[in-house]
């Protein structure tokens, strides 16, 4: 015999009369289920706005812009699969369980719905519309995250274990917290000194490996003043919890202080940033 | 059907005093004598050879841990075998009766044991062992988390006990189903008398088993294994002989992996009763080969970065030291080329596993029976092209960033047919709430929850800020913990009859099952908001302004580790002592339910002939019947 039915109703009917779907009974169930799916797809909704807004730390930079965006539109297109999916499970529960009875014996048989070439075909295009959405969305912020400005800020950073190093090479500048200006582009160079490290500038919404005899490259573009925290996301050994920097987005011209001041003397003023730093951090 | 009281049952043979030959004087005793003596004289030979060179630490650890290996399978007799075909010696029936447990008792599960029950009762129970270890090392985890600046745990063994948390996990969850439940029922299911290589069944648990030291072992040498499960290098290059022992643990495990599911594959393909078709095996069957071939896929990278690592470590060539003109991108990439199919191999033989109960439990046929095959086989087949997803943030090939998200992002729609499969196959069913349904309506929740979580880390942009923090901690464990071992545990309920012959006290199951579901969520939901909020992962301190999310996720953990304990209880307690159970007493209708429990010597006293798909429920007439035994005097002889 043959294991799967495509058309159901008409199984059935061959089958079991008896068993036959009841239109009304039917309605009933799609009414129910729409009604629950539209309640939970409400608070999904909801929940994704506010979650977004109140957990992901306040966007600093364009690509922190960017995955807040990037989170809640996600969140929003799932809040429907994840709300069907959720409404028929409880549905499921609320009317079709059988009260176990005498303990033992199983409720009697269901319809032998074997498939439904319909709910298949409208689940495969739904999921596959969503696919294309999420990466049409996901390709276009990315390929936007790669332009190249003009007159970018280089900086070079090293991570070894457990410490990060900033280096600004236009400026022969070497500084233990990492201080970037507002509005202007930042190309970080990154390498390591020993194992791979994570560089991670969290409110700046980006991440690149740091690793042993490689140069990895990425770019953020700061969009807000304000204090930030670098940190090391890929494990590196004993002190990895405690491998950070301290960062901060100031304006252009508080950043050609800093250049100049750490110019005059690079080592002492090294120095001070990393006691800074550590004193900031606990 | 016939009756077959009369007919004498194959394990009341009563054998003679030289049947087994060596096999009678081994057990898992012998095994670990051979094996510290075997490894001790490596030790002192090796010491002695390679004393006062460069790598003689790691020379000598390695070579040690071989002959434990070796030593403690040659013990237990996985060799007895190829060692008398060698020497020309034929085992004789009564040998292989033997070899089968017969005339042992409760004695055969500490020895090299051939049947199949008794090898998914072996692997059930070094399942229970391995969670129950790396469950322990989650609470100490749990621990030295509770507040920020704790010294509860030093560094370097936070981040051992990390790893190891993490190995322990993999391997066990890995095993959780495919070991127990496919050796144990899955012949059972396609009308086997048992696997198709009962000697390598047996020798896949007591390889595994030989493996299980080694890497509890590397909590004992130079300060363990401090590079996390993925074992980065060169990080884990730097690692102490510690690391040494873990490769060799990964690398036993791989063979133990591959044979099993060698085995599995070429049971199906040759072993099936009269009339079972391709397409009347159970969604079971088939999420245990797919899951076996996809195995058999993943791990040869796995072996091949082990053994590239120990060489390394041990003779001094440079795959992943840059100074050497090596390059950690590709550990990374051999690494993931395992580590996501191996994803994979751990979910989809449990998800299989929960389709027979929701089939079952919902009294309804499996809706859309080769949608969901498809599904798991388009699932395996993507799975094997996603793995850089993992090294998204790696610098590793920019340009690829593109092509890896989509596939990622594809395999969201086979996983999506699982969820219609399911909630088609609950639609106007008669849901029957017994313990194994409510394991059901878990997965559902948190596979969901894992599912969703998944597509932020699918997109590189999101990725860039998600990737190394605690939110991809939360996700994996709740497509891991929460999917794949909640469907485990949905099947391990629903077979428990069969395996232990008693029925599982379902009132303090329900309570167990409570405890965990709650648990669950508080635990990762805390972890959820701390990564959402920028906390990394696998740090022994941090930032005071992730206290709460962790105090909150810690006293969430140390309840779900008493709800899985009750869970446990109830299952030793009803094994012990429980109610005895029918041989069907959810009424269903895959084989394994048809058979005696305690299930026989060769399962069947009868040999099935399968005459329809295994979900006949509701159908009429023939539809409805799976299964007819007929026995060999009516027929004349059964060909």
């Amino acid at each position: 015999m043959s294991s799967e039915h495509p058309d159901l109703s008409a199984d059935a009917t061959v089958a079991s009369p008896p068993l036959k779907p009841d239109a009304k009974e039917n309605k009933k169930n799609v009414t129910v289920i729409a009604a629950l799916w539209l309640v939970l797809t409400a608070i999904g909704i909801a929940l994704s706005i506010w979650l977004t807004s109140a957990l992901l730390p306040s966007s600093m930079s364009t690509e922190m812009g960017g995955v807040r965006s990037t989170v809640l539109v996600f969140s929003l297109a799932a809040a429907p699969v994840v709300a069907f999916v959720l409404a028929t499970s409880i549905y499921s529960l609320l009317a079709w369980r059988k009260a176990p009875g005498s303990a033992d014996v199983p409720p009697p048989d269901a319809p032998p719905l074997r498939g439904n070439a319909a709910a298949t075909g409208i689940w495969l295009l739904t999921s596959s519309v969503l696919v294309v959405f999420l990466l049409v969305w996901g390709l276009s912020e990315w390929s936007a995250q790669q332009v190249v400005q003009p007159n970018d800020l280089v900086v070079k950073v090293t991570g070894q274990q457990w410490i990060w190093n900033f280096t600004y090479p236009d400026a022969k500048v070497d500084s233990h917290a990492l201080v970037v200006p507002l509005g202007r582009q930042v190309q970080f160079n990154v390498t390591s000194l020993d194992v791979t490290h994570g560089f991670w500038p969290v409110q700046l919404g980006q991440q690149v490996d740091a690793n042993p005899g490689l140069v990895t490259t990425i770019r953020v573009t700061p969009t807000h003043l304000g204090h930030f925290v670098v940190r090391c996301s890929q494990l590196c050994g004993l002190y990895h919890a405690y491998m950070y920097a301290q960062g901060d987005v100031v304006t252009a011209k508080a950043f050609e202080q800093f250049l100049e001041h750490h110019g005059a003397s690079a080592a002492t003023s090294a120095k001070v940033a990393l006691l800074a730093a550590r004193q900031g951090g606990q | 059907m016939t009756t077959l009281s009369d007919k004498p049952l194959l394990e009341h043979t009563v054998l003679s005093t030289a049947a087994g030959r060596l096999y009678r004087r081994q057990n898992v005793f012998t095994a670990i004598a051979t094996g510290v003596v075997l490894a001790a004289l490596v030790w002192w030979i090796t010491n002695s050879i390679f004393s006062g060179g460069a790598w003689a630490d790691d020379m000598t650890t390695v070579c040690m841990l071989t002959a434990w290996v070796v030593g403690f399978n040659l013990g237990i007799g996985t060799f007895n075998a190829v060692i008398y075909w060698m020497l020309g010696i034929d085992q004789t029936h009564e040998d292989e009766l033997y070899a089968a447990g017969v005339g042992q008792g409760r004695k055969r599960y500490l020895k090299y044991c051939t049947d199949h029950k008794v090898v998914g009762t072996q692997y059930l129970v070094l399942v229970f062992v391995l969670f129950f270890v790396g469950g322990t090392l989650a609470m100490m985890i749990r621990t030295q988390l509770l507040s920020p600046h704790s010294s509860f745990l030093s560094p370097q063994t936070y981040n051992s006990i990390v790893t190891i948390h993490g190995m322990c996990m993999i391997i066990a969850t890995i095993i959780m189903v495919s070991g127990p439940f496919a050796n144990f029922i899955m012949p059972i299911m396609i009308g086997a008398k048992d696997m198709a290589f009962p000697r390598l069944n047996a020798m896949s648990i007591w390889v595994v088993i030989s493996a299980v030291p080694c890497l509890v072992w590397t909590f004992f040498l130079d300060g363990g294994v401090n590079a996390g499960w993925t074992t980065y290098a060169p990080l884990s290059v730097q690692d102490g002989t510690a690391m040494d022992a873990f490769a060799i643990t990964i690398i036993v495990f791989v063979v133990s992996v591959t044979v099993a599911g060698i085995n599995t594959i070429v049971t199906v393909a040759t072993m099936r009763a009269e009339g079972m078709t391709f397409g009347r095996l159970p969604v079971f069957v088939w999420g245990s080969v797919i899951g076996g071939a996809l195995g058999l896929y993943a791990m040869p990278a796995f072996l091949i970065s082990m053994c590239s690592m120990i060489a390394d470590r041990a003779t001094g060539t440079s795959f992943y030291v840059a100074s050497g003109g090596g390059v950690g991108w590709l550990w990374e990439n051999t690494f993931w080329i395992m580590g996501h199919p191996e994803v994979y191999v751990i979910l989809i033989p449990p998800v299989a596993a929960m389709i027979e109960v929701i089939a079952t439990f919902a009294r309804k046929p499996v809706f859309a029976y080769k949608v969901i095959i498809g599904a798991f086989a388009g699932i395996a087949g993507l799975s094997i092209m996603v793995w850089a997803h993992h090294m998204f943030t790696t610098g590793w090939a920019p340009d690829l960033a593109g092509p890896f998200m989509l596939t990622t992002e594809l395999i969201s729609i086979p996983t999506g047919i699982i969820f219609l499969c399911i909630i088609g196959t609950l639609w106007r069913g008669s849901i029957w709430t017994r313990l194994p349904m409510y394991f059901v309506y878990l997965f559902l929740w948190n596979f969901i929850i894992g599912g969703v979580t998944g597509i932020y880390l699918s997109d590189v942009p999101a990725d860039n800020y998600f990737h190394g923090n605690m939110f991809v901690t939360a996700h994996f464990h709740y497509t891991l913990l929460g999917g794949a071992m909640i469907a485990g545990a949905a099947g391990l309920c629903y077979w428990f009859p069969k395996v232990s012959g008693r029925m599982l006290d379902e009132r303090i199951g329900k309570v167990a099952f409570w405890i965990i579901a709650v648990a669950f969520q508080v635990t990762y939901m805390a972890q959820f908001i701390a990564g959402a909020k920028g906390m990394p992962r696998r740090v022994a301190n941090y930032d005071p302004m992730y206290h709460v999310e962790n105090f909150v996720s810690s006293l969430g953990a140390y309840a779900l580790m008493v709800g899985w304990m009750v869970l446990l209880y109830a299952l030793v307690v009803s094994w012990i002592s429980g109610e005895h159970a029918p041989a069907n007493p959810w009424h269903s209708k895959t084989l394994e339910w048809h058979v005696p429990t305690p299930v026989p010597l060769e399962n069947f006293l009868v040999d099935p002939v399968v005459t329809g798909d295994p979900y006949g429920y509701g159908e009429q007439g023939p539809a409805a019947a799976h299964v007819t035994f007929e026995y060999d005097g009516d027929r004349g002889g059964h060909p």
